[in-house]
C-alpha cells in the first residue's frame, strides 16, 4: 500500500509542476501579460538587490526591455547586476528548481517572500516561447565569467542546461567585470507605461533602496537612470526565533518532533525569544507540563495546553506569564533621512517630511512603520496624491484600495494639515505623495497575490500615528509658507510698488519724488524676519541667511535664534556676525539697537550635509515687539531640549539610543543591548523637528 | 454732448487731483490713497431734477496698504500718464489697445482687461469726465436699427451722410457707432411712432421678417444682450430730440429686469453719467412674470444665481416701485423665467400678430 501511495505522489509531482504554474499563474504573478513583465523584473531586481546586500556590495542594476516582436507580444528583459554572482555549479540551483534557498525556513525581514523567485521567470520565458534563460555568471575568485542557458524539465522539476561555457566579461568601456550575474530571457509579455509599469516599480525600487544605483533602459530606448544617494548599506538583518506569541499549533507540534533537547525547559528557553529561563519553567507549569518532559514525546493535548500558555489563555496564579518582547534588531527600517532622499531624487519638490516609528511587536512579530509626505510643485494639485507602498522595502503595485496601508491613509482627516479631501475621508487630493513602509518579520498579506497588506488594528494604528505627525510637519509648512508669501507682497510693496507711485506721482505732477520712510513705516508697523536655506552647487554647503527689518518707527532689541542640524553632524561656517550656541541645534546672536528703517542680516554656510537635507530654517526670536516670519521663543521647550542634552552627555551612546526610543526603553528585554543601531539615525534632528512645533 | 463736456485743460487738472491726492499722502508720511463713490447698489439714488439714479455720497478709499490695492494706484498713474501723453499728442485709442500698452508698464501692467475697464471708469466716476475726454474708446460695437428715421452721419473722411434706417440698410439695419454724440450723428427727421428696443437678434429679425416695423410705424433697435452705451445714448436721444416714447421688449428672466433698469434707470456701473445714458420714459413691455403664466410659455426653472439676483433686485433702489416688486416677487414664487422666442409655441406669426399688439394696445401705442 505504502509503495503505491508513494508511487502516486510522485506521478502527481511530475504532471503538477507545469500545471501548477498554470492554475497559480495568479498569484505566482503572471496573470496578465503586463503584470507578467513587471513580476519577472521583481524577481530579477529583488534578487540582487538580496544578494548585494548579504555581501555587502553597493548595488548597480541595469535592466533593459526589448520589443522582439510587437504584434505577438514577444518581449526580451535583460537584467544585470554587481552582485557576488552565483558559482557555476549553484547557478542550476538557483534557476532551475522551485522553492530554492533557506529563507523560507528562517524568521526575519526579507524581499523575498513573493512569488517563487526567478524560476517562475525561467519557467514563465520557457511556457510562453519555449527559450530558454540565459545567464552569465561572475564569481570574484574566477577570472572568466561562467555561462549557461537554462531551461526547465517540468516533467521531473529539474534544470536542463545548454551551451555551457565560459567567457571573458568585458563592460561597455572594455574593462573587465569583477563580479555580477545577467540573466537574458524573452518571454510573451506587454510593456505598458503608467501607474502598474516596471518604471514605476522601478522608480519605487529605487525610492526604498537609496543604496542602489539603478539603470533602465525602456523599449523605446530612453534610458532611466536613478543614482545612489547614500553609500550605506542597509544594516545587515539578523534571523530571530519564533516568539510564543506568533506560534501556530502546528509549527509548534513539528518543532517538538524535529527537536533533540531533552527537557522541555531548554527547549523553550533555546528555540524561542522573549522566553527567559524562568519564563519556561512558568509556562510548563501554566501548562501542566513536566519541566523536565521530552519535547520528542509531546502530546497533542499537552501541546495545545502549551500554546492556550503562551496565548495567556492558561493561567499561573491567576496571572498570564509575563514574556519579554521579540528583539527587533531583525528589522531593517529605511531611516528618516534616506527615505527623504530617496523621495527627493525621483519627486522634484519642496517640501518632504519623513518619519521612522520606533519598532514594536503584534502577535509575537517585530514591525515597524516608516512614513514619509513630499509636497511641491512638481505634482497635480487637483488629483488624488500618489500612494507608495512598500512592505519589506518591496513595491505594492496592485490592489490599492484593498490595502492596510491605503485604509490607514484614508482613515485621517487631512484637511486639518492643509490638504483637500472631500469629507474628510478617503485618498486626499493634493500635489503631494505619501510613502508607507511596513517592515517585519512575518507580513500579513489579504491574499497569495501579496499585493496588499491584510487588517491588523496595531498596524493600523502605527500607520495613523506616523501620518498625523508627518501631517503636522505639514501643516507647519503650509502657514509657514502661507506666512512667507504674505512677507513677501509685503517686501515687494514697500521696495517695489510704493517707490513706483512715488516716482510716478512726482513725474507727472513735475515734483520732487518724496521721501518714503513715513509711508513705509505706516504700511508695514511691523518688524519682519525673512530667512532663506538654499543648496550652494559650488561650495557643497547649505547658505543660510537670515535678514531683521525693523518698519516700525520705534528702535528694537532682539536675540535672534536659528534651529540647525548640529546633531547631523553639520558644521557652521562663515558666520560672520558672531553669536553663541543656545542649545544642541540652536545657536543665537543678540542683536544691536535696530533703528526704524534698519535692516540687520546674519548668513552662514552649513557644511557636512548633502543637496536636501537640510531645506527649512526655523528662525526663533527673543524680544517685546512681535516679527513676522519668526516664532517667538519657547523658553519651556528650550529648557525641556537642554536637559535631554545634559542627560545624553552624562551617559553612554547606548542609553542615548534608547532616549530616542521611548517604547525601546520600556522592553528591558533581553535583546535590547543588541538594538543599538549600528549607524545611529541623526538623533538631533529629530528633537528639532518638534522642536518649535504648535503643540 | 458729451464728449464735449470738458476740455483738455480741465480733463487733465482733474486727473491731476487724484495724482496729487496720492503724492500728497506720501509727503505726509501715510500710505498713498485714492478716494472714490461706492460703485454699489447701496450708493445709489434716485435723482429728482435729472430723473436718474445716481451715486449717493458714499465715498471708499483704496489705500496701498495691500499689494492689490497698491499696485492698483499704480496702474492708475500710468493710466493718467498714458491719457495726458494722448491729450497733448491729440491721439486716442481703445481700452483694448490700453491694455495692451500696458504690457510695457512693468509692475503697473493690467492682468486682464477686466481690470482696464474698470480703472478706466474708476478715473471717470472720480474726475467726473468721460472716456471721450481720456480718448478711450469701447471696442464694443454698438447696436442695429431699421425703421423709418432719417440721420446723418460724418463718415471717416469727415463728410456727413444722409441715411434713412427704412431704405438705405440691408437686412442686418444701420449699425450704430459708438460714438453717437453730435459732432458724429445728427437726427433729422422720422414717420415713426414709438421706438421698441430688443434684447435678442432672433427676436428683431422675426419681427423686420414679419415686416413689424412698417406694420405698426416703429424703430427698431438690437439692443444685443447688456446694451453698450452708444445704443443707451442714442435711444436716450431720439426719445428726447422727437420726443418718442420708448418700449423695452425682452426676455422673460432676472437679467432682463436689470437690463431694462440700465436703460431706463441708469447703470450701477455708470451711474456717474446716467444723465447722458438713461431713458427715464422707457416702459417695460415684456414678458413680464405674468405673461409666464398668462400666455402659458414654455418656460426654464430658475437657477440659484437667478433667485439669487432677483432677490438682490428686491433691495435694489431701482426697483423700489410696487409694480416691479410685484413682478419680481411673482417669478420668484413662480420658480420660472421664459425668453422672448418662447411665444413661437403659437407658431411665428404669434409675437407680431397677437403678443405685440395686445401689449401695445393697453399702453394705447397700438
Amino acid at each position: 500500500m505504502a509503495g503505491t501511495a508513494e508511487r502516486m505522489a510522485k506521478n502527481q509531482k511530475q504532471v503538477a509542476i507545469s500545471e501548477f504554474f498554470e492554475k497559480n499563474k495568479h498569484f505566482l504573478g503572471f496573470d496578465s501579460l503586463t503584470r507578467s513583465l513587471i513580476t519577472a523584473v521583481k524577481e530579477a531586481v529583488d534578487n540582487s538587490l538580496d544578494a548585494c546586500e548579504e555581501a555587502r556590495i553597493l548595488p548597480e542594476i541595469r535592466v533593459q526591455i526589448d520589443k522582439i516582436d510587437d504584434k505577438k507580444n514577444i518581449i526580451q528583459l535583460k537584467s544585470e547586476d554587481n552582485g557576488p554572482g552565483i558559482p557555476k555549479r549553484s547557478i542550476e540551483k538557483v534557476f532551475g528548481q522551485l522553492l530554492f534557498g533557506s529563507r523560507f525556513h528562517a524568521i526575519r525581514q526579507s524581499r523575498g517572500q513573493q512569488g517563487i523567485g526567478i524560476t517562475g521567470v525561467v519557467m514563465y520565458s520557457q511556457l510562453t516561447t519555449g527559450q530558454k534563460t540565459h545567464v552569465r555568471s561572475k564569481i570574484a575568485t574566477e577570472t572568466s565569467a561562467a555561462i549557461v542557458d537554462i531551461g526547465l524539465d517540468t516533467r521531473k522539476n529539474k534544470a536542463t542546461k545548454t551551451n555551457e561555457g565560459r567567457e571573458l566579461w568585458e563592460r561597455p568601456d572594455g574593462t573587465l567585470k569583477e563580479h555580477g550575474l545577467e540573466i537574458t530571457c524573452r518571454m510573451k509579455a506587454k510593456y505598458q507605461r503608467g501607474r502598474q509599469s516596471v518604471y514605476q516599480y522601478l522608480r519605487m525600487t529605487s525610492i526604498v533602496n537609496p543604496h542602489a544605483d539603478i539603470t533602465f533602459v525602456d523599449p523605446d530606448g530612453d534610458v532611466h537612470h536613478w543614482p545612489r544617494v547614500t553609500e550605506r548599506l542597509p544594516r545587515k538583518v539578523e534571523s530571530i526565533k519564533p516568539h510564543p506569541h506568533g506560534i501556530h499549533l502546528g509549527t509548534l507540534q513539528r518543532m517538538c518532533t524535529e527537536s533533540t533537547d531533552s527537557r522541555m525547559t531548554s527547549f523553550l528557553y533555546k528555540n524561542f525569544s522573549g522566553v527567559s529561563s524562568r519564563a519556561a519553567k512558568q509556562l510548563l507549569e501554566a501548562a501542566g507540563v513536566l519541566e523536565k518532559a521530552k519535547p520528542k514525546l509531546m502530546k497533542p493535548d499537552q501541546i495545545r495546553a502549551l500554546i492556550e500558555a503562551f496565548q495567556g489563555e492558561r493561567l499561573l496564579n491567576g496571572k498570564a506569564v509575563k514574556l519579554l518582547n521579540p528583539p527587533t534588531n531583525c528589522l531593517s527600517p529605511i531611516e528618516e533621512l534616506l527615505i527623504k532622499k530617496g523621495l527627493s531624487k525621483t519627486i522634484d519638490s519642496r517640501f518632504v517630511t519623513t518619519m521612522t516609528r520606533s519598532p514594536t511587536v503584534s502577535q509575537g512579530n517585530p514591525y515597524q512603520v516608516e512614513v514619509g509626505l513630499i509636497f511641491g510643485d512638481g505634482m497635480a494639485a487637483d488629483k488624488p496624491v500618489e500612494i507608495l507602498r512598500f512592505a519589506n522595502r518591496v513595491p505594492l503595485m496592485y490592489q490599492q484600495g484593498g490595502c492596510l496601508l491605503t485604509k490607514a491613509i484614508e482613515s485621517v482627516d487631512w484637511r486639518q494639515y492643509g490638504m483637500d479631501q472631500a469629507g474628510g475621508r478617503g485618498v486626499p487630493k493634493g500635489p503631494a505623495a505619501i510613502l508607507v513602509h511596513l517592515a517585519s518579520t512575518n507580513v500579513q498579506f489579504t491574499s497569495e497575490a501579496k499585493e496588499a497588506l491584510a487588517e491588523n488594528g496595531e498596524v493600523m494604528d502605527e500607520v495613523r500615528k506616523a501620518m498625523l505627525e508627518m501631517g503636522r510637519g505639514l501643516r507647519k509648512h503650509l502657514e509657514k509658507k502661507k506666512k512667507m508669501v504674505k512677507v513677501q507682497e509685503k517686501f515687494e510693496l514697500v521696495n517695489d510698488i510704493i517707490p513706483a507711485i512715488a516716482e510716478k506721482s512726482a513725474s507727472i505732477l513735475k515734483r520732487p519724488i518724496p521721501d518714503l520712510a513715513g509711508s513705509i513705516t505706516k504700511i508695514m508697523g511691523a518688524v519682519i524676519a525673512e530667512s532663506t536655506t538654499a543648496w550652494n552647487k559650488e561650495s557643497k554647503m547649505t547658505d543660510v541667511s537670515i535678514k531683521l527689518f525693523n518698519y516700525t518707527s520705534r528702535a528694537r532689541a532682539y536675540t535672534l535664534l536659528a534651529s540647525w542640524p548640529e546633531s547631523a553632524g553639520a558644521s557652521m561656517e562663515h558666520n560672520t556676525t558672531g553669536g553663541r550656541k543656545e542649545a544642541v541645534g540652536v545657536w543665537a546672536w543678540k542683536l544691536e539697537t535696530l533703528e526704524p528703517g534698519e535692516t540687520y542680516t546674519i548668513t552662514y554656510s552649513l557644511n557636512g550635509l548633502e543637496k536636501g537635507d537640510w531645506t527649512e530654517t526655523d528662525v526663533f526670536y527673543r524680544g517685546s515687539q512681535d516679527v513676522i516670519g519668526a516664532t517667538k521663543m519657547d523658553e519651556k521647550l528650550l529648557e525641556e531640549i537642554r536637559r535631554q542634552e545634559a542627560r545624553a552627555q552624562g551617559d553612554d551612546g547606548e542609553e542615548d539610543a534608547q532616549e530616542q526610543n521611548p517604547l525601546e526603553k520600556a522592553e528591558e528585554s533581553k535583546g535590547a543591548s543588541a538594538v543599538v543601531d549600528a549607524q545611529p539615525t541623526p538623533s538631533g534632528q529629530q528633537t528639532l523637528m518638534g522642536f518649535g512645533r504648535d503643540e | 454732448m458729451m464728449s464735449a463736456s470738458h476740455s483738455p485743460e480741465e480733463t487733465k487738472a482733474a486727473l491731476h487731483d487724484v495724482v496729487t491726492e496720492m503724492y500728497d499722502k506720501i509727503v505726509k508720511g501715510e500710505p498713498p490713497t485714492m478716494t472714490l463713490p461706492v460703485r454699489t447698489k447701496n450708493n445709489i439714488g434716485f435723482d429728482k431734477t435729472l430723473g436718474v439714479y445716481k451715486y449717493g455720497k458714499k465715498r471708499s478709499v483704496r489705500d496701498a496698504t495691500s499689494l492689490g490695492s497698491a499696485k492698483q494706484l499704480l496702474r492708475a498713474l500710468h493710466v493718467v500718464e498714458f491719457i495726458e501723453e494722448m491729450i497733448n499728442t491729440n491721439k486716442s485709442s481703445t481700452l483694448r489697445e490700453m491694455y495692451y500698452i500696458s504690457e510695457s508698464w512693468g509692475l503697473g501692467k493690467f492682468s486682464s482687461q477686466n481690470e482696464s475697464n474698470n480703472l478706466a471708469e474708476d478715473l471717470e466716476v472720480v474726475t467726473k469726465c468721460m472716456r471721450e475726454d481720456f480718448k478711450l474708446r469701447p471696442e464694443e460695437d454698438g447696436a442695429r436699427m431699421i425703421g423709418n428715421v432719417t440721420l446723418r452721419e460724418r463718415n471717416r473722411r469727415g463728410e456727413w451722410m444722409r441715411i434713412n434706417a427704412r431704405d438705405d440698410v440691408g437686412d442686418s439695419g444701420y449699425g450704430v457707432p459708438y460714438n453717437v454724440e453730435e459732432e458724429k450723428i445728427e437726427l433729422l427727421e422720422h414717420d415713426v411712432n414709438f421706438i421698441m428696443a430688443i434684447e435678442t437678434g432672433g427676436m428683431f429679425d422675426r419681427l423686420i421678417e414679419n415686416g413689424f416695423d412698417e406694420a405698426y410705424n416703429c424703430a427698431l433697435v438690437h439692443l444685443k444682450g447688456q446694451p453698450a452705451r452708444s445704443t443707451r445714448r442714442i435711444l436716450k436721444r431720439m426719445s428726447e430730440e422727437w420726443d418718442l416714447p420708448v418700449v423695452v421688449f425682452l426676455d422673460g428672466d432676472p437679467w432682463s429686469f436689470r437690463i431694462f433698469a440700465s436703460i431706463a434707470y441708469g447703470a450701477i456701473k455708470t451711474a456717474h453719467i446716467s444723465e447722458y445714458l438713461a431713458t427715464p420714459t422707457a416702459t417695460y413691455l415684456g414678458i413680464t412674470s405674468d405673461d409666464i403664466e398668462a400666455y402659458d410659455l414654455p418656460s426654464d426653472d430658475l437657477s440659484s444665481r437667478d433667485v439669487d439676483a432677483l432677490k438682490a433686485e428686491l433691495s435694489d433702489p431701482r426697483f423700489a416701485d410696487a409694480w416691479w416688486q410685484d413682478q419680481i416677487n411673482m417669478m420668484l414664487e413662480l420658480g420660472k423665467k421664459a425668453e422672448q422666442q418662447s411665444l413661437a409655441k403659437y407658431g411665428l406669426d404669434f409675437v407680431t400678430d397677437t403678443y405685440l399688439p395686445e401689449k401695445l394696445d393697453d399702453l394705447g401705442l397700438a
